[in-house]
This record gives structure tokens, sequence and C-alpha cells, in this order.
């Protein structure tokens, strides 16, 4: 992200986004799409629930002995004439491609859709060393071109309207182009296939990464994913940690719920199992293979509140079911991973402090658990991020001690009382419309976005109270 | 820099202090593979009619274009026919030992320009780089199948010497011929066939690339309309031969 978009406070970000007509237009039909298509996938799919519950359990035993399957990893990827890499921080993995770049006179890199390398604003440091990026998912190019970032995890463009591609097009590739998706398509397959065929190295994440076999796993509809890992002669991948899976059986686990779960297909087109460089008698591949494994915050989260968070598969149901993802759309989050999921991902790669406005831009519905693959209880680790973000004094203190007061009086029954005749009292000038929707002094902080439901005139303890004659 | 000794020392260190959330294991990995993997194509082979048409269902509902012949002799006809719809003519195709039947005769002599890449490794960067010219600008892509799944319309293309990795991507038309030997019914058993060639079994080639092809390469970016072939084939034929390739 710019720093720039981040010096602005995520209520202002947000309060634009729902401002901005076509984008909560656009979000809509893409979520309500992605929600029934989801849903249309695992209707016709009974053994589905069983599958996600053996997927999840699969995630959690390889993060019991993470450090053995990583190791039979690196083993098998070293054995097929593979090199591996470790990087601490985002830092790190940068300078170890940048140098993979120099050292192999790469001068362009072709890139397959990768959340790890957007996390670790790879393209940037490319560009600062000489060597230009081109993403080629047809929505990321289109974001590159405009000087962008995704909003959302699977459908990275879904903010911008088929004129405006046009226009971004016309404007960056010097030729003219017609707001016709087809024809768009077809522009960007003939600029992109001569890149494809000049590129010298290849940069993709792994959706997966199979430790018995050493086995890369891309996952795409569009077959860049192909392209970048067949016609380059070098090939980097750059993936989590936590993306190993023990071994091929495994595998099909994951591969038989991911693509209904992200877009609803039975399978995504091309699921690509990739073992090491080119073998003896191949046509094409790369000469070299590397891969990056990437720290960046996960380790320590193995035994941390989001060790959970370690086994999404960047899916991106949980954003399109998620009430305030489909307001405010992914650009507001401020940071590479939108959504629910994201808020949790954030606090593990920035820290808690970063999240401190983003862990409230949540309704807690549970939406998101449900929609989740691996059913990551996300809502129950939100409130664990805003329990720190109150008990790290990272909240500003009005809004501590706020919830502080309230948590006394919720916990003594006649303070309570005694406050809700108070409050009946007070609200008085603020109640007329029979919500509360402007408070005075820093109470003001809570009904900027939200209405506060007044002190009942006759309130349900005092009920219970008085009717007890009548129930008797 | 770090080393790898530090970062896995890390990472074994949270893990030794990490109570699991919950009692879970990996899936139970099939112990012969081989010798599963071989009952499951034993059994298939009694119920293979339904198992194909259920491909064929799942095929043509990923936008794929399904052709049934009865002998591989009848093969060149449906190509050639593909071709002259396309008004095609350049073909490139596997070498005749990974497609498992030799149909360059045959299609030369229905006037197409057929090169069939070499079952060897090419000599030289010039030889590979004229061999991959020639996958960029043909028009049509020729290939055999690996595993065909039932389940999701998928093909299953092994990477390898005479089966090169970009016949079933460069062309705008991708057309893979394969018999009952491919066939399997779910990824579950995918699973077990992918073990097998990993382990005591056979793999049909040694390549470093196992393709999944589930459908002709689509996209939804632009405003969520589906439009296909935006870098992979546009279109995808798959043509079953039902006597089989190799005689």
């Amino acid at each position: 992200m710019s720093d720039g978009e981040l010096a602005t406070p995520f209520r202002q970000r947000a309060g634009g986004a729902m401002k901005d007509t076509f984008l909560q237009e656009a979000l809509t039909i893409a979520t309500t799409k992605f929600i029934g298509l989801r849903r249309e996938a695992f209707a016709g799919f009974p053994e589905g629930e069983a599958l996600r519950d053996q997927a999840r359990a699969i995630k959690e035993a390889t993060l019991q002995d993470l450090d053995r399957h990583l190791e039979t990893l690196i083993a098998n990827v070293e054995r097929l004439g593979g090199h591996v890499h470790y990087a601490a921080t985002p830092a790190e993995a940068r300078s170890i491609v940048v140098d993979i770049a120099r050292r192999t006179g790469a001068r362009m890199a072709v890139k397959s859709k990768s959340m790890a390398t957007e996390e670790i604003h790879l393209n940037e440091a490319l560009e600062a060393a000489g060597v230009t990026p081109v993403e080629t998912d047809l929505g990321e190019y289109i974001i590159q071109l405009a000087h962008e970032r995704p909003s959302h995890i699977i459908a990275p463009a879904i903010h911008k309207t088929k004129g405006q591609v046009a226009e971004l097009f016309s404007r960056e590739l010097k030729r003219p182009a017609e707001p016709d998706p087809e024809a768009l398509t077809r522009i960007a397959r003939g600029e992109l296939r001569e890149k494809f065929l000049q590129a010298d190295l290849g940069i993709t994440g792994a959706n997966f990464a199979v430790a018995d076999t050493g086995t890369i796993v891309l996952v795409t509809n569009e077959g860049n994913g192909r392209m970048v890992t067949s016609l380059p002669r070098v090939h980097v991948a750059v993936m989590g940690v936590e993306k190993v899976v023990p071994s091929l059986t495994d595998l099909m686990v994951f591969l038989a719920i991911l693509a209904k779960s992200a877009t609803g297909q039975k399978l995504s087109v091309y699921t690509s199992l990739v073992q090491g460089p080119r073998r003896e008698g191949e046509l094409e591949g790369p000469e070299e293979f590397h891969l990056v494994l990437l720290d960046g915050g996960r380790v320590a989260q193995i035994g941390g509140p989001l060790r959970e968070a370690l086994s999404c598969l960047r899916c991106g149901a949980c954003l399109n079911v998620c009430p305030v993802y489909r307001q405010i759309g992914g650009h507001a989050y401020g940071y590479t991973y939108p959504g629910p999921i994201g808020i949790l991902l954030t606090a593990m790669m920035e820290g808690t402090p970063a999240v401190k406005d983003l862990a409230h831009a949540s309704s807690l519905c549970g939406a998101c658990a449900d929609a989740c693959p691996v059913r990551i209880d996300i809502p129950r680790m939100l409130i664990d991020l805003r329990r720190e973000v109150d008990e790290r004094k990272i909240a500003p203190w009005t809004e501590r001690v706020a919830f502080k007061l309230l948590a006394r009086l919720l916990q003594h029954p006649r303070l309570y009382r005694v406050a809700v005749r108070a409050g009946r009292l007070l609200q008085r000038p603020f109640a007329g419309s029979g919500r509360i929707s402007r408070l005075p002094l820093f109470f003001g902080e809570w009904t900027r976005t939200r209405d506060l439901p007044p002190v009942a005139s006759r309130t349900f303890q005092e009920r219970w109270a008085s009717d007890r004659d009548l129930r008797a | 820099m770090t080393t790898k000794a530090e970062f896995l020392g890390r990472i074994r260190d949270q893990v030794r202090r990490t109570p699991g959330l919950f009692a879970a294991a990996a899936a139970r990995r099939p112990q012969h593979p081989a010798a599963e993997a071989e009952t499951i194509r034993r059994e298939l082979a009694e119920r293979w009619p339904e198992t194909l048409e259920a491909f064929r269902r799942e095929f043509e509902s990923v936008g794929g274009v399904f052709y049934k012949v009865g002998s591989v002799d009848m093969v060149p006809a449906v190509v050639a026919r593909i071709a002259h719809e396309r008004e095609a003519r350049e073909i490139v195709a596997w070498h005749s030992s990974a497609l498992g039947a030799d149909l360059a005769p045959a299609l030369g002599a229905r006037g197409l320009d057929v090169h069939q890449m070499p079952a060897a490794e090419p000599v030289g960067a010039a030889e590979r780089e004229r061999l991959r010219a020639i996958a960029a600008r043909a028009d049509l892509g020729l290939t055999g199948v690996d595993l065909a799944i039932a389940e999701t319309g998928t093909l299953v293309l092994v990477s390898g010497a005479g089966r090169p990795r970009s016949t079933s991507l460069l062309p705008p038309c991708h057309i893979a011929v394969f018999d009952r030997t491919a066939l399997v019914e779910s990824l579950r058993q995918v699973g077990v066939v992918l073990e097998a060639w990993h382990g005591d079994g056979t793999p049909p080639a040694r390549g470093a690339v196992i393709n999944f092809i589930t459908g002709p390469s689509r996209t939804a970016d632009i405003e969520l309309t589906l439009t296909r072939g935006v870098h992979g084939p546009k279109d995808v034929h798959a043509i079953f031969v039902e006597q089989g390739l190799r005689g």
C-alpha cells in the first residue's frame, strides 16, 4: 500500500468507499454471484462437509509437526535440483529474489498471481533493481497498469468498469481498445504472450507445497501459472511456511474444496504440480528452480493467538459473505489482505497496532466462519484482537475508560439500574427520532458510524418486577 | 541472511512448546499405492461406459467438446474437421510414442501441416527455440491424456520426453486423444494414482510437471464477464477412442 493511503484513517477510507456508487454496485454483484456459485457447488457435493473437516485436520496436523514437514520438503526440492532460501522478513525475501534476478541476468520477470509476493512488495524491489515485473493474471495486469492494488483476493479488479479498463489499455498500451471484456481480454492475451516468451524469470507463489514429493502446486484459471513455470529459464516460487501439506493424498482433499469455495468450480481450470526444474528429455521448463520460504510473522503464531489463521487457503469465501467487506471493498482495509481473514493476517504480519481500527471492522455475525472451507473461527480471533488492542493500551484512553465503566455497570445490578434511570433522563435531548444518532463529547465516537438504541421507557427488568403479581 | 538452521530452529521451538488445538492426523496414504491403483483400474474396466458418460457430462459442462470414435483410424478425420472449421493448418503434436498412435501421416494426407515433437531432448538452445516457436504459432495442439477424471471433467497430462508442456498451452485450440485406460472416477482415486506414480508404481513419463486441465482457459476479471482463452487455449476438444489407442 502507499503511505498516503494509510495516512488516511480507516473510517475515512471506508466512508469514501461507501460513497463510491460504482464500487457499491460492483461489490454487491460480485460478492452475491460468488456466494451463489459457492452454495451451488457444495449443494451438489454431499461429501464436502466431511472433506472440510478433514482439510482442517490436515492443516492442524501439519502445524503440529511443521519443522519436520518443512525439512522433508526442503530435502526433496534439493534432491530434484532445486534451491531453497530462507526469509525471516519481507525485506529478506525481496533481497533473495532480487539477488537471483541479478545473478541470472534477468531483465524481465513474468509473475502469476501471488498474495505472498504482494505481501512482501516484491514489484517495487524488482523495479529498483532494474528488473521489469509483469503481472500476468488479467486482473492483476489491469491493477498494475493502473498503479493500484487488488481489491479482492481472487478478483483483484472488481472495482473497475470495462470502460475504465478500455481507457487504461488505450492510454498505457497506446492502442485503441473497445469497452468490451472479450476484446480487452484479447488485447491482454497478445501483450502478455510476448512477455511470456521474452521473460527470463518466472515468479509464482504456491497454493500448496507437497513435502513428500517436493512439489509446488499452482491453481489458476487463465493458464498464466503454466506459462510462468514453463517458458522462462528461471522459476522462483515464494511461499509462506504454512502452505506445506504432507502428501499427494492430502493435496487431493484440498483441491476438492478450494475452487468450490473460491469460484464455485469443481476444479479451477489449471492445477499444476511442479516438481523442480526441467528434467532430462524435456523441451521446456526452467533450468533453475528456487523456493523461497517466508516467515513474515507466521512462525510466531504457531504458538500464538492467531494460530488458526495459518490454515487459510486464500480462497476469498469469507470476503464475499462479510457484511463489512460487501460495503467497503478491499482497498479500505489498507493492507495486502482484505476482509475478515485479512484483518487477522494483517495483525500477524504487521502487528496488533496496525489493526486497532480494523479489529472493529466486523459485525461478528459469524458468516465468515461458516463460509471458510477449513472452518477458521475468525470472529473468536477478532474478539481476542479487540481485547489485546484494549489491554495493550493501543486504543485511545477515552475508549478504554468508557468500556471499563460499561463493564463495571454490567457486573453490578444495582449500579446498572441507577445508570438506566440516569440514562433515560440524559438521553432526552438526543433520542427524539427513537434512535440516538448523535452524542456529545467522546461518546460521539460511537455514534459517528452507528446509532445507539435509547433506553426503553420501561426496561425489561422494570416490567419483570412490576408484573410479578400478574404472573402469580 | 537467515540460515536454514536458524529458520527451522525458530519453527522447531514454536512447535515444541505449543500444544495442538485438537488431536489431528493427515490423510491416510495408501500403503501399496500401485496395487490399489491397479485394483481401481480393474474395477473400472467393468463399468467404464458409466464413467465415460460422467466424464463427458462434466467435460461439456466446463466448456469442452467431446467426441467418441470407434478406432484410432477415425481420429484424423475428427482432427481434420476441427482444423477445417477453424481454417487452421498447422498442428503441433506430441511424439507418436507419447500419443499412443502415429497420426502424422494420416493428418498430413488430409492437408494438415503436422509438427511432431521429438521423442528425445533437443540438442542445443537454437533447436529448443525453434521447436518452441512452432508451438507458439501453431493453430492446434494435439496431445494424449494420462488421466481423465469423471468427477470434474479434467484431463491430466504428465510432461516429459516427446510430450512438451507447451503443446496443450500455447495454441488457441487443444485436442486431446484418450481411451478407457485413462479413465478414473474421482479425485480420491487420482490421489491413489498420483501416490503410485510417485511411489511403487510407474509414472507415464518422467517430466517435472503434472497438469490438471479442466476446460478452456478462462477469466472473469473484467466485470465478472466470463471470457475464454485469456492465456491458454480458448477451445479444448477430447476424442475418446473406444477400441483403445495402442491396438
